[in-house]
């Protein structure tokens, strides 16, 4: 059922950045949601339904951005998978450790579609533009702690008992401690 | 027993994992780098295309009565300058009208057949490319309206793009800003041949040697080789020339001709043989 509401909700997600978003002026920025959710999945999901999500997405991002197919995917995997490492050995899923994160995941998953699409293509050029890059970043760091909490609370409506636990996982004493 | 039990089910997670592993990979290694649409590619485009139809709908009527709430403004001064536009275009048509009648008058002197235009389809930009890399849009028309991959799009004022994947209802155009996309130009005032890449937010021009004269202001047009675009659409502008860098060719960068930032419809050229070389 979760796996369900998360996929329609990427989807809305991926419609809303592709046409209302575009109406916002380019100095303002148009914070990519799409990227944001992937975030989401990797820290919130287990390892076989996150993947398969950021597969999907990856698979449909595709159609409606860049010219290869596959590349998407492959980011979106890579950058999900790489996020299920990090959670198991870091604290992120406490609100001030994800903005790092976010601004982390999002300059990986952009230099890696410019290393892609370099090798993809030689031939093209294509621009490394800083200004844009920082300005998508501090939008992402400003939404992702609103985000993520609205996609938590969606979840745990239809999944409460993982819920429950992860809240609980999150109030207890001392984390570091070894357990007997 | 108990144990024994625990075990099969382990292998049979682990199996179907391991089977489901397999088909996303095969998935994965047979789309890197390919450009065609599959079936569930066309699917995903069919479906998420019409939600995009439906939003630009319901966007686009509330921003048209934004718009509209925002002119009522400063309506006043906008009509004071309207009519003095009026007045200078009808002085400008008027001449028009005359250089038409001597065109005309001329064109019958020299025999000159009418040129046969291709047809033409209008589709609006449903939906736009959300990543900062790519330059691509969703259209309304797909295959069923004859649209087909390599046909090109224009709009009045130039070059935007060409189609580059379809469906049913929808195609996927590559703007001519992309770093993908290269087409074949011309600069009209000196004949001076080259290739147009995308760049983002404009063009630039390469293949140009340096002994070639470029100004700043010159037109760029397309040359109609390739048989892709006809023949001196408008590209852009020269706005700027460099050469003072290493090797043969001048650094050359263009403004572009149509507004990409503003875009809502385009006319596809609807050519029988698109990919034509």
């Amino acid at each position: 059922m979760v796996l369900g509401i998360l996929f329609f909700s990427g989807t809305l997600l991926l419609v809303l950045q592709t046409t209302l978003l575009n109406y916002l002026p380019e100095w303002f920025g148009r914070p990519n949601l799409s990227f944001l959710f992937i975030v989401f999945l990797g820290t919130y999901l287990d390892l076989y339904k996150g993947a398969v999500l950021a597969l999907l997405f990856g698979l449909i991002m595709d159609i409606f951005s860049g010219v290869f197919l596959g590349l998407h995917p492959v980011i979106y995997l890579g950058l999900f998978f790489l996020l299920q490492f990090i959670s198991k050995h870091l604290a992120i899923k406490e609100s001030i450790h994800q903005i790092p994160l976010v601004a982390l995941s999002y300059l990986f998953t952009a230099s890696s579609i410019f290393i892609f699409t370099s090798i993809l293509t030689p031939e093209s050029r294509l621009y490394w533009a800083w200004g844009n890059e920082i300005l998508q970043v501090l939008i992402l760091s400003v939404i992702c702690i609103p985000f993520f909490n609205f996609f938590h609370w969606l979840a745990t409506i239809f999944d409460s008992t993982k819920a429950d636990n992860h809240y609980r996982r999150q109030k207890t004493g001392n984390r570091y401690r070894i357990q007997q | 027993m108990r144990k024994k039990n625990k075990r099969a089910r382990q292998i049979r997670i682990f199996l179907f994992f391991g089977l489901l592993l397999a088909l996303f990979i095969i998935l994965i290694v047979s789309t890197v780098g390919s450009k065609e649409f599959n079936a569930p590619h066309k699917l995903a485009l069919e479906v998420i295309g019409t939600a995009q139809y439906y939003m630009t709908r319901i966007s686009g009527g509330v921003k048209n009565s934004w718009q509209n709430y925002t002119a009522l403004i400063d309506v006043r001064e906008e009509n004071v300058r309207l009519r003095e536009e009026l007045r200078k275009h009808k002085a400008i048509n008027n001449e028009y009208r005359e250089a038409v009648a001597i065109n005309v008058r001329l064109a019958k002197l020299l025999e000159m057949k009418e040129t046969i235009q291709a047809p033409t389809l209008t589709a609006e930009i449903i939906g736009v490319d959300p990543s900062q890399w790519f330059k691509t849009v969703i259209i309304n028309r797909g295959s069923s309206d004859g649209i087909k991959d390599g046909m090109p799009a224009v709009t009045s004022e130039g070059v935007v793009g060409q189609v580059t994947n379809t469906s049913p209802h929808f195609a996927k155009i590559l703007l001519a800003t992309d770093p993908n996309s290269a087409l074949d130009g011309l600069i009209q005032e000196t004949r001076v041949r080259g290739v147009v890449k995308g760049g983002g937010a404009g063009f630039h021009m390469e293949y140009v040697l340096k002994n070639n004269e470029v100004a700043k202001g010159d037109r760029i047009v397309t040359s109609g080789i390739g048989d892709i675009f006809p023949k001196g659409i408008p590209i852009g502008t020269v706005a700027k020339v460099e050469k003072a860098g290493r090797g043969m060719f001048q650094e050359i960068e263009i403004e572009p001709a149509a507004d990409f930032s503003q875009l809502e419809h385009l006319i596809i050229v609807m050519k029988k043989d698109p990919l034509a070389k």
